[in-house]
């Protein structure tokens, strides 16, 4: 495969999963210019790793490795040190429209910050589930046991049912 | 909230970002002209140049202990190369760290690369126990055999105190200085600085990985 090629399907797989990038930045980073950092940092790894995608797992299960790993190791100077000179703080995922974005349901922005609140690892589990993958899947992205996954998931889920229940209070 | 209103909730904010979000081809092909970065390339210039100070400094220790190897005192030369040989060991488990975190495949499992990458990091504190281990040579490489037995008797009982201290001094931190204390005041007081703060928070990471396996 050719380079131009290899660069396509490259940005046709990162524009089929542009969500969950971006879900996951918007998880470990509030501040947006941290999250921008993130969103580009997590797409330089993701070329990085693309000659050596192993077509045994999904697209997206590659993707939530690197994405996590990304974030959870993610040191914003050191980042910026290191590609400043090279890529220019552009952005990478971009609204379509500037007025239908913001979360405006106050629930969803409850459990935005339920989220920021948790554990680097617990952060990651709860992505994972919202995002509605198999317990075999959150097994795979994650390495831990299905049994492991489920009791950690949840504890998790217990905390979230907890708080949102003293916010109804 | 139930749960699956819970699930529901984040349904629906998946689909939003679905239909607003847009990815920039410009500057998303601009990241796949990035060159590789070489470990050098990517390290902090002050990282470079301790590194490089360090080189240079046993390099020149190694020419001094071998050009006054005959004439130099026994305790300039055991203290030489004590030091030398701790740094250098120092030097090398640093360099090592610093491959094998660069080379860290990141399509891994989650939980195994994060253990992995914060456990390099935290064994950074193998270099500082190696380098406090260093102490008391500080306090012996200018002794003579002279000093010791023709000197005032006060000046030999205070060296031999101020040695005594910097090696007991040395041989606490050694041992103390690892990752279970890391919630002791002295050493989150030892490593205050923000060059030290990707090692702490290694250390959360680590500490939470290892309730995973509890």
């Amino acid at each position: 495969m050719n380079t131009t090629d290899k660069q396509e399907r490259f940005l046709t797989v990162l524009q089929a999963h542009k969500g969950i990038i971006y879900k996951i930045a918007n998880a470990y980073c509030q501040e947006a210019e941290n999250r921008k950092d993130l969103i580009q940092e997590i797409t330089v790894q993701l070329w990085k790793s693309f000659d050596h995608y192993d077509s045994r797992y999904r697209y997206s299960t590659w993707i939530y490795r690197i994405a996590l790993n990304t974030a959870i190791s993610f040191f914003r100077k050191e980042r910026r040190r290191r590609h400043a000179a090279e890529l220019p703080p552009e952005d990478i995922l971009e609204w379509a429209d500037t007025d239908d974005h913001r979360e405006t349901d106050d629930r969803l922005r409850q459990l935005q910050l339920f989220i920021a609140e948790l554990k680097e690892m617990d952060k990651a589990l709860l992505l994972l589930y919202l995002e509605e993958k198999s317990q075999r899947e959150i097994a795979e992205i994650t390495g831990l046991s299905e049994t492991n996954v489920s009791t950690r998931i949840s504890r998790i889920k217990g905390i979230l049912k907890q708080k949102f229940s003293t916010i109804k209070n | 909230m139930e749960s699956a209103d819970i699930l529901a909730l984040w349904k629906s904010y998946s689909l939003q970002l679905d239909t607003s979000l847009a990815l920039n081809r410009k500057n998303a092909a601009d990241i796949t002209r990035l060159k590789v970065q070489s470990l050098l390339a990517v390290m902090k210039p002050v990282k470079i140049f301790t590194l490089i100070a360090g080189i240079l400094w046993v390099a020149f220790l190694d020419m001094l202990i071998i050009s006054l190897f005959q004439a130099a005192s026994p305790f300039f030369l055991v203290s030489a190369i004590i030091q030398v040989l701790l740094t250098k060991l120092a030097i090398g488990v640093y360099v090592y760290q610093l491959v094998l975190i660069h080379q860290a495949d990141l399509s891994e499992p989650v939980f195994e690369t994060q253990r992995k990458l914060a456990a390099l990091r935290t064994s950074t504190l193998w270099v500082t126990r190696l380098l406090f281990l260093q102490l008391p040579v500080w306090t012996t490489f200018y002794l003579n055999t002279t000093m010791l037995t023709r000197g005032p008797l006060l000046l030999v009982i205070i060296q031999v105190l101020v040695t005594l201290l910097f090696t007991a001094a040395a041989v606490w931190l050694f041992v103390n200085i690892r990752y279970e204390n890391r919630n002791k005041r002295w050493f989150r007081l030892l490593f205050a600085g923000k060059e030290w703060a990707p090692v702490i928070k290694s250390m959360e990471l680590l500490s939470q990985i290892e309730e995973e396996r509890d």
